[in-house]
């Protein structure tokens, strides 16, 4: 009544189990079958992970024995010869669900060899894990294989039950039907997901590989790169280069541009959140305002200034910009995203102030400060009228009861800035050079003159042909500055990219995409890849200059990845467009 | 250089059978595979380990073989290009291949279901047998056992679902008996015309192998080959091996930037030129002078 579990194997022991090649082990294979092959001269390959009778539980390795023999009793009739070939056995099979899934772990190497024992038993024991692990073949229960069949004269596999886990991220339906492409099937078939048939034979690895594996589909080289990503985790797909847009295509893509300027404006405004002198609440509102808010602000801001400008004095408007600071500074700010401001902001006030009204290129008369001056406004010449406007004298008393009449202010430094700006705004009439001017063409000449000994440099260097590059009498950004004295222009990587024909020997081959995505992944909209890859082995030249522009130009602004393949191993080797920064403030 | 660690000739004869995909030499058998490493040669596997297929750390079968190991292994006439797949294609040979085939699923079938039966009882006689030990008489628990034993008899389907079904790795097939070998061993032909840097490649692996050492690819290394002391299951790779040719002018920054990188990774740079019967090795490194 007692049947111990038949778990060490269908293999008889039925003598002395020497070293010697011709052992008396028997291999009690499926010899009904007609495609296997028998060798002599070596030991029968043990089925995975199993030791030999004779270095396991001898009693238990025997009983077990017992039970296969008489379960295959009608596999006994060839018993006497040897069959190696690595179908397992149903008994096998069956065991074979219950193995381990855990990878031996590897010692530390050693430094040199040195012939002791100790090395060769270390040696020996890693060599026995290694085939252990190598030999061992695929085992799955038939519910847990999805069924498919290869269909050569169109290079896919199709499948006949429905799909496992892996439709989210592989495959594609067509007809009404779900289909693999062929480096997707075969692995699948390493996973032991998929069972391929093809004329209702099952296909084995080998089989996949060299059926499934051509120039037509998918080189070896890029499967080694499909499968390796593929047992990291990542979503790759075959990359097809008509499916993405042009660079025109992708130019005109407004909501794609949108998207993207404002990714840079986020990334600029947390990389340097006050570069200038603001503030810290402003910078705040700054950083977390978007690119809307923004112009939200633009607007309150404007409506700022136009509140503030009726009751300023109305000496000059020019001036209210600049002695009250607050509109102006938040107006700078605001520019601080759009342009860089070098010089005055009064200059600025204009622009980015209510476009209407340029009031400082508008006089108004001085009605504050004329307690010299008579009560009335004089009228205009009448010449300067246009036709029958009769304009009389302006009583302004009822304006100077509206005004705010109080004096300003100014401190010290205002009062300095204020003088500065009177030196500056230098009267030309007063000077007597140019009174001495009968006509324009004096005064240029008077302005070239003054020009040249200004700048106190040889008049002659701009007389020729070849000039300087620069006139240092000019106040230029540093930044300009040296743009204009660079003596070769920086080029971008995708500068004359669009005019480089495609080669056939670099291509981009997949699309890949983070593990990390697989869970709400869609392969009908699998959105940004994370990167592209292109496949090279170690035996190719490097990517020339046009192949990487090529490949820049035809990815758009997603990285390219050369997978380097050198027979086992892969690198992975990118090219960045660089820009050498120019270290200068403007 | 010093002395090699051991010498051996490949004394093994028995002929490897090679298949191509791709140009890549491949080999797919477990017999093969450790055939060539007892020959010392070390390949690297590129496929997906059945036990964890969702790794990189290591790999199986199949085995890549470097130019060098598969020219070397048939200039010793131990290896055969096997013929591409085709075993399918046959007329009346495929029907009966594929009703041997459904038979064979039948017979596993039947076979697990037995072994499945088999599980089961004695699961249920080891219970009995802990019960039996503990609390003496219970008679009734005992009858349990029995009648639970009985039913198992009687009813116990197996699903087809839970059958185990084996994916091979290796093509099953007739091509791989050693006449056939011996047959397609005689038509061997040199398949790649070899240039004169493989030529040169060659002939280092060739000595070097010949001296005991294990020899991989080190293309991550900007070498031609990584050298080890023993096998690489058990050593680090103490060279990377660079072959030159004897006569030809080299770039003092080509040796530099080579003999840098090797000290970064704490190997010795070999430079290797075959000429005059043997091979020349000049080893670099890299030492700070004080």
């Amino acid at each position: 009544m007692f049947f111990p579990l038949p778990v060490e194997g269908s293999y008889t022991w039925s003598g002395v189990l020497g070293d010697t090649k011709m052992s008396a082990l028997r291999w009690t294979c499926n010899l009904s079958r007609m495609w296997t092959e028998w060798t002599p001269w070596d030991r029968p390959q043990l089925p995975r992970g199993r030791k030999w009778i004779d270095k396991g539980p001898r009693g238990a390795g025997l009983m077990s024995c017992v039970t296969v023999t008489n379960m295959a009793e009608h596999n006994m009739t060839q018993s006497g010869e040897k069959f190696y070939n690595e179908i397992l056995s149903p008994s096998e099979l069956f065991a074979a669900q219950s193995r381990s899934h855990k990878l031996p772990v590897r010692g530390q190497k050693d430094f040199y060899p040195n012939d002791s024992e100790e090395q060769r038993q270390r040696l020996e024991q890693s060599l026995e894990e290694h085939w252990s692990l190598i030999s061992e073949e695929r085992v799955e229960r038939l519910g847990n294989l999805v069924k498919a069949t290869w269909i050569p004269s169109e290079k896919i596999v199709e499948l006949q039950t429905p799909a496992g886990k892996f439709w989210q991220t592989m495959g594609f339906s067509a007809r009404g039907k779900q289909y693999l492409h062929p480096e997707e099937a075969l692995h699948l078939m390493e996973c032991g997901s998929v069972q391929v048939f093809y004329q209702d034979l099952p296909l084995s690895i080998q089989d996949g590989y060299e059926r499934f594996l051509s120039s037509s589909t998918v080189s070896l080289l890029q499967y080694q790169v499909f499968a390796h990503l593929k047992r990291l985790g990542y979503v790759v797909h075959r990359f097809d280069p008509s499916s993405e847009p042009s660079s025109y295509a992708r130019q005109l893509n407004l909501p794609q541009s949108c998207n993207k300027e404002r990714r840079q404006l986020k990334r600029k405004r947390s990389a340097s959140p006050t570069p200038s002198t603001k503030s810290t609440s402003q910078a705040e509102t700054q950083k977390e305002s978007t690119a809307d808010i923004m112009e939200e602000e633009k607007c309150s801001h404007e409506e700022d200034e136009s509140k503030k400008l009726p009751d300023s004095d109305l000496k000059t408007c020019s001036e209210t910009s600049d002695t009250q600071t607050g509109p102006a500074d938040s107006g700078g700010g605001r520019t601080w995203w759009m342009a860089d401001i070098s010089g005055d902001q009064s200059e600025h006030q204009p622009a980015s102030g209510s476009p209407r009204w340029h009031f400082s290129s508008i006089s108004f008369p001085d009605l504050g400060s004329s307690e010299r001056h008579p009560s009335c406004l004089f009228p205009p010449d009448p010449s300067l009228l246009p036709g029958s406007l009769a304009v009389g004298v302006c009583d302004i008393t009822p304006w100077r009861s509206r005004i705010n009449l109080r004096q300003v202010k100014m401190s010290a430094k205002e009062q300095k800035r204020e003088m500065d700006r009177g030196r500056r705004r230098w009267d030309i009439n007063r000077d007597k050079e140019v009174r001495r001017c009968r006509n324009w063409a004096e005064y240029h000449k008077l302005q070239a003159r003054r020009e040249g000994r200004r700048k106190g440099q040889p008049e002659h260097l701009w007389n020729r042909e070849v000039t300087p590059l620069h006139d240092p009498s000019q106040p230029i950004p540093t930044a300009e500055l040296l743009e204009t004295i660079s003596v070769s222009k920086s080029s971008n990587l995708l500068e004359g990219a669009s005019r480089v024909k495609a080669s056939d020997q670099w291509r981009i081959r997949f699309n890949v995409y983070q593990p990390d995505t697989v869970a709400d992944f869609k392969k009908t909209n699998p959105g940004r890849p994370y990167c592209r890859m292109c496949v090279c082995s170690f035996s190719d030249p490097v990517p020339d200059l046009r192949a990487i522009k090529q490949m820049a130009v035809q990815s758009g602004d997603i990285q390219v990845i050369c997978a380097v393949v050198d027979y086992g191993d892969i690198s992975f080797y990118a090219f960045k467009d660089f820009q050498l920064p120019t270290d200068v403030y403007p | 250089m010093e002395g090699a660690p051991r010498t051996e000739e490949p004394t093994s004869c028995r002929v490897v059978g090679i298949s191509h995909c791709d140009s890549a030499s491949l080999l797919w058998r477990v017999e093969d595979l450790r055939s060539v490493r007892s020959q010392g040669l070390v390949g690297s596997l590129l496929g997906s380990l059945p036990r964890t297929p969702r790794q990189n750390s290591r790999l199986g079968r199949p085995l890549q073989l470097l130019p060098e190991e598969e020219l070397l292994l048939s200039k010793c006439h131990t290896a055969a290009s096997l013929p591409p797949a085709n075993q399918h294609e046959g007329g009346s040979g495929l029907v009966q291949q594929v009703a041997l085939q459904g038979e064979e699923r039948r017979r596993s079938y039947e076979e697990q279901s037995i072994i499945a039966l088999e599980g089961r009882k004695s699961a249920v006689l080891r219970a009995m047998a802990s019960s039996n030990t503990g609390s003496g008489s219970e008679t009734c628990q005992h009858k349990a056992h029995w009648d639970s034993l009985k039913a198992l008899d009687q009813s116990f389907t197996f699903p087809l679902s839970a059958l185990a079904v084996q994916l091979s790795t290796a093509r099953v097939g007739l091509a791989h008996c050693p006449e056939s070998r011996a047959f397609l061993q005689a038509h061997w032909s040199i398949r790649v015309q070899l240039s004169q840097h493989s030529e040169a490649r060659y002939e280092v692996f060739r000595d070097l192998r010949r001296r005991g050492f294990y020899l991989t690819s080190a293309g991550k290394f900007g070498g031609d080959f990584l050298v080890y002391p023993g096998d690489p299951l058990r050593f680090h790779a103490h060279f990377i091996a660079v072959c030159l040719s004897k006569d030809k002018p080299v770039c003092l920054l080509d040796i530099l930037s080579v003999a840098r990188l090797g000290s970064n990774v704490k190997k010795t740079v070999l430079l290797c030129s075959p000429g005059g019967g043997g091979v020349l090795y000049t080893s670099l490194q890299w030492s700070g002078m004080v």
